[in-house]
């Protein structure tokens, strides 16, 4: 285990504890609620997992550096914007495959813009929140959520 | 029936399954190397989910969330945004499950960029996802991930509150009938609480909770009901009475 698996652990044990001390019904409660999403969320992380081994079994560490692996291609960097944007899956496993794509030699500029539109363009969603919020506000927050999650790529190519 | 059921509540598992079997057949080779590919990040995986899960149960039961849902004003300012972020980053559950709250928040005041900060920083800036982050991509990647995305969403929430007026959102109310429960399952989450403490009144069904029983008889019940509904982290569930 790396030193910051260890921290993050000892870091989650050390809050259970408090917690428990402090409300242990609360606690138990929230564990019980926790469980039922994480455990309705495994088959998909197994899935994914298993994916991640497909893909950097046929897709060779070339292919991969040369379609994701341009550092000034907006092309690329759209177009995992775009994948992130219709896909639906958890975030929670978006993280080791992102990560398997990094390893193999993607440039992270693509990688972020993935990750960011993931999470927070939904156009699965999108009916749901025009429902509730209504076209304009739905339209100005996922068109505005996807140029930031552009620039947020870009800008973390220029630092890192 | 009840095979059928299974397959199509983990589709992905078995496509991936399917692609599996298939390839063993055709080249065991291939196979035993994606295999191989898979177990380092399966290992991965297993060591930092007990993580996750401790720290959403820990920030589920250690973050008053009530209280500080109780302190958006419309003129709370910048604390507002604040809290609208810590509330976004703390809470569990995909996005979807953050519109029925933000559309009661609302109502209760809360402004249009609070609004957006709280949907946003619910989307991507949870507090247990960035220690996956930081474990498959590192942590200096997480921190500026984390910072970008934070100034983001502030400066989209004042866009936002320039184009979108209050008016522009919809006032649609479901018509919900008194002392009875409803559940609008396109939110529920499949926590699998209400099931868990009212087994009378609530069931799983394909990863969501269906009604049972919809009118609870006594007062003690209705009360009981209440506070499910009060408790359900995607606010799915909708029951009020007057008595």
């Amino acid at each position: 285990m790396d030193i910051f698996t260890i921290i993050f652990w000892v870091i989650a044990i050390i809050l259970t504890v408090m917690s428990l001390v402090k409300d242990k019904k609360k606690t138990f409660d929230s564990m019980k609620a926790a469980r039922g999403i994480m455990g309705g969320m495994m088959g998909d992380i197994v899935a994914i997992i298993f994916l991640i081994g497909l893909i950097l079994t046929f897709i060779p560490p070339e292919t991969i550096k040369t379609v994701l692996g341009g550092a000034n291609s907006l092309m690329s960097t759209v177009t995992s914007a775009f994948v992130g944007s219709v896909t639906l899956i958890p975030a929670f496993v978006a993280f080791p495959l992102v990560g398997s794509f990094v390893d193999s030699g993607a440039h992270i500029i693509p990688s972020v813009a993935f990750l960011t539109t993931l999470t927070m363009v939904g156009v699965v969603t999108f009916p749901l929140e025009k429902k509730e919020f209504g076209l304009k506000f739905t339209l100005i927050r996922n068109g505005l959520s996807f140029v930031f999650a552009v620039l947020i790529a870009l800008t973390m190519g220029v630092i890192l | 029936m009840k095979a059928i059921k299974i397959i199509k509540k983990n589709k992905l598992l078995f496509i991936i399954g399917f692609i599996y079997l298939l390839l063993l057949i055709v080249s065991p080779d291939k196979a035993s190397k994606a295999v191989g590919n898979s177990v380092y990040y399966l290992k991965e995986m297993v060591m930092i989910m007990p993580v996750i899960f401790l720290l959403t149960v820990v920030l589920e039961a250690l973050v008053p969330k009530e209280v500080i849902m109780k302190s958006f004003g419309k003129d709370s300012g910048f604390k507002g945004n604040v809290l609208a972020l810590v509330l976004g980053s703390v809470s569990a559950g995909p996005i979807y499950a953050a519109f029925p709250i933000g559309k009661t928040m609302h109502k209760k005041g809360a402004s249009i960029s609070n609004i957006v900060i709280i949907l946003s920083a619910w989307a991507v800036i949870k507090v247990p996802m960035l220690a996956n982050e930081a474990k498959f991509l590192g942590v200096s990647f997480m921190a500026i991930r984390w910072v970008l995305t934070v100034l983001a969403i502030f400066i989209m929430a004042y866009i936002t509150n320039i184009f979108v007026k209050n008016k522009d959102l919809p006032k649609n109310e479901v018509e919900i009938e008194e002392g009875i429960i409803s559940i609008r399952d396109e939110y529920c989450i499949g926590c699998g609480m209400c099931a868990n403490r009212m087994p009378e009144y609530f069931k799983m069904e394909d990863k969501k909770a269906v009604v049972v029983r919809e009118n609870p008889d006594g007062r003690e019940v209705e009360l009981a009901v209440a506070e499910v509904t009060k408790k359900c982290p995607a606010k799915a569930i909708s029951f009020y009475t007057t008595s």
